[in-house]
């Protein structure tokens, strides 16, 4: 039992349409996980309810071995689980570094009393946050945009920094929703590279992605969902053999 | 000379009124409109704890702080489900429901008000005290909200204000912030409360209704929204301007409606010339060894 992330049995439902249905996995250190699957599969709905961000009709959500079914997001991402979003959700009217520096796992001046009462705490402990944010952009190539507005920097780059921010958490855990889709070019590479180093440092990864060749290049496993439920699991070069699977993405 | 301390005496309690409502709409994107009602309960727990109890007038705008902060509870508990449009639909309900309240029962005077609240200070001088201690606490309040704006909180509540649901999945705790915002800028609207109190000697329920909403609203977007010093602006220009109109000697025909219609016309005008207001957001203080990308302009 070395599983960083355990899903027990999860289920849900909006109305009729079902998300979830019974998932179990198990997602390992230094794994990275491929899960796939067509439009509306319930790939990230899978996020949202290990995030927290909704909660499930049914089963359990392990991290360490630890229920956090009922704690809520904001302590699920303290605990160490770090996602981005298919959409990036950055903080529009913030620089590239601002960002980033509201993204570490405990934030100082989160309490307004910490402000009052510690103000050199909180001054370190935003110098030290300052520190990681470049270290993590000078990685991922981009600490000449560190003080552009993020709505200023070309949309490549705006994923990276959504990966980039999610690395601010240090975390066992780190859920990438296609971070590869509208990125090109070097920005592709560097992804490609930043989440294969993760990895390699002992974080377990799982990935949602349509882009197969990059599946192909970095998954160590991959997941097919269906309608919510797996339907295979196994190597990627199992699952791309498979014929229910190209019948289902590509039509019998 | 009494006339120009009356106006700087309103022009200080409405500096803190609109910056503390614009640290609420503008920099945590809260939208609430009930601001008034906490200016309300300010003023009413201030003159009710001087006549039963007879409180010092800072004591008991301080108590008027208190209770304005706590009731804040009733718009930033509802704040954790429902945001935007559904919010300012929630806090209109709340100041309307809790003005009804305040008109129907005994001990604050129903419709017609509380009168007979004590005044600290008597004699030649009280406007000029009224209008330094106004302006010292309106300068303070500015400075505090500033204050934190401006350092990591106000990162934090930017990020938040910027999209709620990816600050809350990077480990942050929107609720409490949320609490914390309300508290804090409601209260400030009941410290604005006590003075008005004490100063007029006499608190009215109409003073609190939806039209004063507007006329706070409009002081923070005429002003800048989400700029510390806008709402100062805004606040001392929507207090002098209907005062110079005056100066004008138009018939009382024309010059009612017309300061009635002064504040609906500027936020029109606003929106469409200039819908960052008067003053552009500045933005957090820099990080060490950074400068901020360019801001100005309409978002």
């Amino acid at each position: 039992m070395n599983a960083v992330l355990t899903l027990d049995g999860l289920c849900k439902s909006f109305g009729g349409i079902v998300v979830a249905d019974h998932i179990t996995l198990e997602l390992e250190r230094g794994q990275i996980l491929g899960l796939i699957g067509p439009n509306g599969a319930g790939k990230t709905s899978l996020f949202n309810l290990i995030s927290g961000v909704v909660p499930p009709d049914a089963g359990d959500i392990r991290l360490n071995g630890v229920s956090i079914l009922a704690r809520p997001p904001y302590q699920r991402a303290r605990m160490g689980i770090a996602r981005t979003w298919q959409q990036m959700r950055l903080f529009r009217t913030m620089t590239v570094l601002e960002n980033m520096v509201v993204a570490p796992r405990e934030y100082a001046a989160e309490s307004i009393l910490n402000l009052v009462f510690k103000p050199g705490a909180v001054r370190r402990a935003d110098e030290i946050a300052c520190e990681q944010a470049m270290r993590i952009l000078e990685r991922m190539h981009l600490s000449q945009c560190a003080d552009s507005l993020v709505t200023d920097i070309p949309f490549g780059q705006q994923k990276l920094v959504g990966l980039a921010r999610a690395l601010m958490n240090d975390g066992p855990c780190l859920l990438l929703d296609e971070p590869m889709a509208g990125v090109e070019g070097q920005a592709y590479d560097t992804m490609k590279a930043v989440v294969r180093q993760e990895a390699a440092a002992g974080r377990a990864v799982c990935v949602v992605e349509h882009n197969i060749s990059f599946i192909k290049d970095l998954c160590t496993s991959a997941v097919f969902m269906s309608f919510g439920a797996i339907l295979e699991q196994g190597s990627v070069a199992d699952l791309l053999a498979s014929k229910s699977l190209a019948e289902l993405y590509f039509g019998p | 000379m009494d006339y120009l301390y009356s106006i700087l005496i309103l022009v200080g309690i409405y500096v803190v009124l609109a910056s503390s409502f614009n640290l609420i709409i503008g920099n945590a994107g809260l939208v609430s409109i009930a601001h008034p009602i906490f200016f309300a309960l300010g003023a009413y727990t201030a003159g009710l704890t001087a006549i039963h109890f007879g409180l010092h007038a800072i004591v008991a705008t301080l108590a008027g702080a208190v209770v304005a902060a706590l009731f804040s509870l009733m718009m930033s508990l509802p704040s954790l489900r429902v945001s935007g449009d559904y919010l300012m639909i929630t806090s209109i309900g709340f100041q309307l429901g809790l003005l009804q309240v305040i008109k129907n029962v005994e001990f604050t005077g129903s419709q017609g008000g509380l009168s007979n609240i004590p005044t600290p200070v008597t004699g030649p001088y009280r406007g000029l005290v009224y209008s330094v201690v106004s302006l010292a606490i309106a300068a303070a309040v500015v400075w505090m909200i500033r204050w934190i704006v401006r350092g990591p909180y106000g990162r934090a509540i930017t990020a938040m204000r910027d999209d709620e649901l990816a600050f809350l999945a990077l480990g942050r705790d929107a609720m409490r912030i949320k609490i914390v915002i309300f508290a804090v800028g409601c209260g400030l609207a009941g410290i604005a409360g006590g003075l008005y109190a004490f100063y007029y000697q006499y608190v009215s329920p109409e003073q609190f209704e939806i039209l004063a909403s507007a006329a706070m609203l409009t002081m923070v977007v005429v002003g800048g929204m989400g700029s510390t010093l806008g709402p100062v602006v805004g606040a001392v220009l929507l207090i002098a301007l209907p005062q110079a109109i005056t100066f004008l000697e138009l018939p009382p025909g024309i010059m009612a409606p017309l300061q009635g219609m002064l504040f609906t016309l500027l936020v029109i005008v606003f929106m469409f010339i200039r819908p960052q207001g008067l003053i552009s957001p500045e933005g957090p203080t820099p990080l060490p060894g950074h400068r901020h990308g360019n801001r100005s302009g309409p978002r």
